[in-house]
Order: C-alpha cells, then structure tokens, then sequence
C-alpha cells in the first residue's frame, strides 16, 4: 500500500510493552482477540490482554465474524395504530482487532470487493470496516494445512493491516501501515528501530491453481460427482472461510408486540435449499452441483463478477475447510486434480 | 407481585372440560393460565412446549385425560411418554424441573383441576421468573469446561487382515453382482480416512480398515438405497440392486434403527459388519465413545469380518457418565450457564444434522422459511432450541456413534445431551436405540411398509 512507503516507522516493543498497549487500546474500544473459548480458539472480544490466547496459530472461524457477523438486524420495525416505523440500526462504537493473521486480511479484501467496491455498498459491512483498525501478526511460519502462497499470499503479508507485528525471539517489530494504525501507536514511548522482520518460512507445499480459462471446461467433468459422494451438505466450509460471503434476509417477529425487525444471517450454497426456488424446484439438486458452485464461486465467478485486483481467486489459502470438512474433502486435492483433468 | 405466566395446554375431552366444570362449581383457579385447546394431550409436541418456554411462558403445564380415558385411546399414552423425557432433557439444559407439569384431569374433576393449577402456579411463582429467554445482546460468561477424559492409549489390532478381507468379500459381491456399490473407507489426501464409494471389482483395492474409520457409514444408506443420482443409475441398470456397507458396532445399531423405521427394506442392504477395537482420535488415543462401548461385534450383519477382542477393554468410568452426574449436581442457573456458553459457539452449520444416520426429515424442523419452531438467526436462543430440539428427536433412536460430535467444528459436547436421554430412555423404557430393529418408544410410529421411491 502506498500509505505504508510514507510511514515507513518501525518499532521495538517488549511483550510487556505490547500488553500494556492493548490494554490502553481495550478502554477507549473493544478489543478483538484470539482467545481460548473452551478449547476452541476464536476472535472474541476482550477485556484486557491477560484473555488473549498468546502463540495461537489460526482462529477456527475467520475475522469475517467481527465485519459481517453471522447474524445482523437490518432494521427493526414498529407498528402503532396507522403508523410503520422502520428505525436504522447501524453498527455503533470503535473497535480494534489485534493478532489479525494475513490470510484473513486478505479475505477482507475479498468481502470489500464485494460489499464496499461493488456498488450498491453495504453500509453495515462499510461501516464495521471504517470504525475498525486491524492490528495484524505475522505468522512466523505456514501450520500444516495454510497455503497462502499457493495462492498469491504470504504468511507474513502485511496487506490490508494497519498495523503489522512481527514476532523475533523475544519482542515485537511494529510497523504502522496506515494512518489509522499509525493513530493507535503510542510513538513517544516507543523506540524507533532499523530492523528489519526475517523472513516467514514458506516451507509448505505448493499448489498449483488451474488456469482461469480452464474452469469452464470442466462444468460438467464426473469428477464433481465423484468427489462429492462423499460431502454431507453441510455448511461447516462456507462458514469457516473468510470469503464465503452469502446469506439470506427474513423478517422475523420479536416477542414485543407490533414489533419487528430484519435480520440477515450467513447462508452457504452447500445447502440442500440454498437455490430452491417458486414451485419448490431447486436448479442444484445434486450434491455434485453444489460443491462445484462453491469452487466455482471461489475459483472462477467471484474475480469474474468484482474487483479483486490482480488476484484471480478469493480464496486466501487458510485452510479452514481443510481442518473442519467432517469427510476430508480437501481444497488442494480438488484443485490438483482439476488441473491433472486440463 | 410477581404473578408467572403460565401456557397450560388442555385436552379438550378432560381437561378442558374439567375446567368448565371447575367454574361452574364457582370453584377458584389461578388467572395466570393461559389455556390452550388441544384435541389431545398427545398433541402436545416437544416444539409447543419448548416455543412456549421460548416466547416467554415462566411454567408450561399440560393436562390430559387419565390413563385408560384417552377418547383416542392411547394419545395420552404419547404424553406420558413424551413430556417426561422432554423435562429431563430440558431439566438437564437448565430448566427447574417444577416449570413444566404433566397430570391428568377428567372432565368431571373440577376440583382436581383447581388444585392442580394452584398448586403449580404457586409452585412456579415461588421459583421467580424463568430466566430461560436469554437477551440477544447478552454476552455470555466463558463456560466452566467439563472434565476430559484421561486418555486410553490405542491398542493396535490386526487391520491389515480385515483390510483383506473387507476387499476380498467387496470384490465377491460386486463381481457376483449381488450389489451396486460398496460403501467403505479409504486413505484419502494428507493420509485422513474417509468414506468410499467403490462401483467395480476392480477398485476394491482402495478399500481399508484401519483406527480412523471413524464416519459412521449408513447415513448415506437411505440416499444409496432409493435413489436417483446419476452415478448410481449407470451401475444399477434396471432393476435396482442392494448396497453393501462397513460398518463397526456401532454404526450396526443405526442399521437396525433405520430399519425400525422403514428407510429401506432389509434385503436393500448387504451389511459387512466389521468387529471394532474401537477408532481413535488425532492424537492416537481412543475416542471416548470407544472407552465405554459394550459391543464390540455388530448386531446386525451379513457378513462378519474379524473376531471379537479376546481382551475386553472396558472403562466403566466413562467420562460422559460423569460428566452427566457433575452437570445434573449443579444448580439448573449453573447447568442454564454451561449450555448457553456452550451454544454459543454454535454456528448452525448444520453438520451434526448432516452427519446423522438417524436426522432424516426432507426440511429440518428447524429450518423451515416460516420461522415456525426457530428463527433464522445464529443466536444463542435459536442455536439452543435446534440442539435441543435435535437431540429430542434423537431420544431413543440415538446409538451414540458421536459422528455429530465428530463432525461439530466447534467442540460442542452434543453426545452429553444424547447421553443424557439415552440414560432416560433406558431407565424408563429399558430400551436401548439399535439394540433390535425397534422403534424408538417416544417416537410416533407411522404404520406403513417401505415404498419404492
């Protein structure tokens, strides 16, 4: 980013330092973390840093929950005598996210391609975006399942943070990358430094991406119903990705009387009734019809339909659905045999 | 004054009319009842009295005819059955007990009927509020996790034997023709186990037993059975042929359920039931279904492979056991707390439904477009009523094969609430899901044979 080439500062902080910074940061904000939930490692809000999950690796769920949560009033409705009242409820309040992993900075970038750039823009999913500041870390290394730089990314990337930690052996590199991180930085108690972060390992496998002009050829190959024999219809890999960004709007009653309000909530095209349509008809019926939307999705339509930059994919490499699929349906797999297909 | 607000679903035969009768006497009932005509007490399903808890209702009382009395002769037989396993599942999840009450009331009882409803209104109102509504905005406190079970170390077993000889009898059957297709385990990408679906003789190789063939197998019998994809239409030519499938003892006993319950005529299914050491986790330890698992040979089988372990290894200390008797000693706000964090985890991706040999319903309850039994969205009210509503509907089918909690991507310990009514079932009922090809006793039966199509 260019902001980045013009703030060019970097800092030298001990753990210490970093906690008692977060912890000024939780007063004036929630402040968003890794944290251990009962064994499960998620982004939940903390209070101060003793709650943060310190040497975690990647969060089961995504950051996408903090920016386009799982459920979200649109609007609320009231009803009095003659009168409708549809009240506006936007998302309120600062937020910081701190220990943000470069594969989910990047699927932001995905969302905003789709939410902010392509017109109409979302105003809840804008919103959340302007009131939030990402406090990123670097990984040191690639867990077994990440392939990031399969596809474009890096496991110390630093785009799309506005600021980027990098952990050395026992203290942190800050770098402001944006005004709005560099906003955040308490710049008189730190010390500049010259160093400069090592490297990530990049030691896992590399994985090849079929060419972009090949997936329409390979609509209609078996090979969809063979690898989805086995998938259960469940939403676990759309709900886990960064990227997957679908979900449905309904207008349920509340328990007040006359009272109403709109809700959306994540949906996944995994779904047996995900396309269904009037008159009960449901165009993806088979379960071969559906994983190949989700890849298609990912792979082909997303960069086809909004601006992903040079990017070709939205998909970030975090390996989420790798972990989660209960019948081992593997994202690489899939995608090293469509290219042996080509 | 606190004054409760109590939903009391009357049978319209007794009930009901033992209210008339309590009026016309001019004798005195509490005003906190909000009376709702039912035709029976057996059509008071598990989603009516849990929306009532759900909308706000402080007790929910329900009242039918007396045993022997059923103008549909046995629809209260479904209450008696029903409502008590209810209260123990939703006693567990944190309800006090004292909030939801099944009796009986003829309709010449007008007297019985106003003691009954005092008495349970002053019951409730003495309880307080319900605090069963949770704010959505709440946030919720961190749960107190359970114990995990110390871990029992795997003992290798001879997998490469039975290997051979799932291969061989899969090669048999698909050669003879007998069947249409095998469904197995194989070694897939990153060396993970999962299902297998093998069409000719000749790809029997790909098959394997081994400590991960954890995915319990039939719950893509029904779809392979009956169906349509296209896949299976080219390798079944006219007439439809059986599927064979591996299962461990476990996964038997869902066999024998989804036969109870009509999903596919026995002759369907060619079942090579496999004797089972147990599977084992991630880190090479038994899983903790395993540690206590009583059968180590299927109930059900045409064609046995292996013997069973001449070393039984039994933990009768089972961790779930436990942990059920440390939840139910717990105050109900205590057990209210430990589910609702645990809830919250929830994302309602459905995997443990899809996971399910025994979820079966074409448009789950809980997913309808009306928002009828839950709404749409992923919060703790509605991520509750699904997993409770769920493991309600899984009372006594359940054979405990944990593939939903295998497949939760979150931890949510779901088999403890299947457990939990697994105990209750086999305390009330004595019955056991999958033991025998018998129906569960909570569940409704629907006469009628199997249907091609």
């Amino acid at each position: 980013m260019s902001t980045s080439q013009t703030i060019n500062k970097t800092w030298l902080i001990s753990q210490e330092a970093l906690e008692n910074w977060l912890d000024s940061l939780a007063k004036a904000r929630s402040l968003i973390a890794p944290r251990d939930v009962d064994g499960v490692l998620l982004y939940r809000p903390v209070e101060n840093s003793n709650q943060i999950k310190w040497g975690f690796t990647r969060p089961v769920l995504s950051a996408k929950e903090v920016f386009f949560p799982s459920t979200e009033r649109l609007l609320k409705i009231e009803k009095t005598n003659q009168h409708v009242t549809l009240l506006e409820t936007l998302p309120e309040g600062q937020t910081v996210i701190f220990g943000l992993r470069p594969c989910d900075a990047r699927g932001l970038q995905a969302l905003d391609a789709l939410f902010i750039k392509h017109t109409p823009t979302d105003p809840y999913y804008a919103r959340r975006r302007e009131n939030t500041a990402i406090i990123g870390l670097a990984c040191k290394e690639m867990g077994p399942t990440c392939f990031c730089t399969s596809v474009g990314g890096a496991p110390d990337d630093s785009d799309g943070m506005d600021v980027m930690l990098y952990e050395t052996e026992d203290s942190y590199l800050v770098r402001a990358m944006t005004e709005k991180g560099l906003a955040l930085i308490p710049q008189t108690e730190w010390p500049l430094t010259e160093e400069v972060p090592a490297p990530a390992k990049m030691d896992a496998p590399l994985y090849s991406l079929p060419q972009q002009n090949s997936w329409p050829a390979h609509f209609n190959a078996n090979y969809w119903e063979h690898v989805s024999e086995r998938c259960l219809s469940c939403r676990v890999c759309a709900y886990v990705c960064p990227t997957c960004r679908c979900f449905v709007i309904r207008d349920e009653s509340l328990t007040a009387p006359g009272q109403f309000e709109r809700i959306r909530c994540w949906d996944s095209c995994n779904g047996a009734n995900y396309r269904r349509i009037a008159g009960g008809h449901r165009p993806r019926s088979e379960k071969g019809e559906r994983l190949r939307n989700r890849f298609y999705c990912k792979f082909y339509y997303y960069a086809e339909q909004y601006d992903l930059g040079e990017e070709t994919s939205a998909c970030t490499g975090c390996g989420r659905c790798v972990d989660s699929c209960p019948v081992n349906i593997d994202i690489t797999e899939v995608l090293t045999e469509l290219g042996r297909l080509a | 004054m606190y004054e409760p607000k109590i939903v009391a679903f009357l049978c319209t035969w007794c009930s009901y009319t033992g209210a008339d009768t309590a009026g016309i006497a001019r004798l005195k009932s509490p005003a906190n009842l909000r009376a709702i005509r039912v035709p029976c007490s057996g059509r008071v399903s598990s989603e009516l009295v849990m929306r009532a808890f759900n909308q706000g209702a402080d007790g929910v009382l329900v009242l039918g005819c007396h045993i022997g009395e059923c103008h549909y002769d046995t629809g209260n037989h479904r209450a008696a059955k029903r409502i008590p396993t209810l209260k123990a599942l939703m006693t567990f999840a944190g309800l006090e007990p004292e909030r939801l009450h099944l009796d009986w009331v003829s309709a010449s009882e007008g007297e019985r009927f106003s003691r009954i409803t005092t008495e349970f209104v002053n019951a409730v109102r003495s309880l307080g509020p319900i605090s069963w509504r949770v704010a959505p905005e709440r946030v919720l406190t961190l749960g107190r996790g359970l114990a995990s079970a110390e871990p029992v170390p795997y003992l290798e077993s001879d997998c490469a034997g039975k290997t051979d000889a799932i291969r061989a009898k899969a090669k048999e059957l698909l050669a003879s023709g007998e069947v249409s297709c095998v469904i197995g385990y194989e070694v897939g990408s990153r060396g993970r186990t999962h299902p297998a679906f093998i069409y000719h003789d000749n790809d029997v190789e790909r098959l394997v037993w081994n400590p991960d063939c954890t995915h319990n197998l039939t719950t893509y019998l029904p779809d392979k059975v009956s169906v349509s994809g296209a896949l299976m239409a080219a390798h079944r030519k006219s007439s439809p042929k059986p599927v064979a499938v591996v299962v461990k003892p476990c996964d038997a006993r869902a066999v024998n359920v989804m036969l109870a319950e009509n999903r596919f005529p026995r002759e369907k299914v060619h079942v090579i039931g496999v004797t089972c050491e147990g599977v084992r986790t991630e880190d090479g330890n038994l899983q903790t279904r395993c540690m206590t698992c009583e059968e180590r040979t299927p109930v059900v089988y045409d064609t046995l492979i292996g013997e069973a372990p001449a070393t039984f290894v039994h933990h009768p200390s089972s961790i779930v056991a436990e942990n059920i008797t440390t939840l139910e000693a717990a105050s109900p706000a205590e057990r209210m707390e430990y589910w609702l964090s645990q809830f919250d985890r929830c994302i309602r991706c459905y995997a443990c439904r899809q996971a399910c040999p025994m979820c079966e319903c074409p448009t789950c309850l809980f997913e309808r477009d009306d928002s009828l039994w839950v709404g749409l969205g992923i919060g703790v009210n509605q991520k509750r009523t699904f997993h409770l509503g769920r493991a309600y509907h899984l009372a006594g089918r359940c054979v405990g094969c944990d593939q939903c909690e295998q497949a939760c991507p979150m931890d949510i310990p779901i088999s403890l609430l299947n457990q939990r009514l697994a105990q209750e079932i086999e305390k009330s009922f004595g019955h056991r899901a999958g033991m025998q090809a018998i129906s569960s006793p909570v569940v409704t039966v629907l006469a009628g044979e199997y249907k091609e199509g």
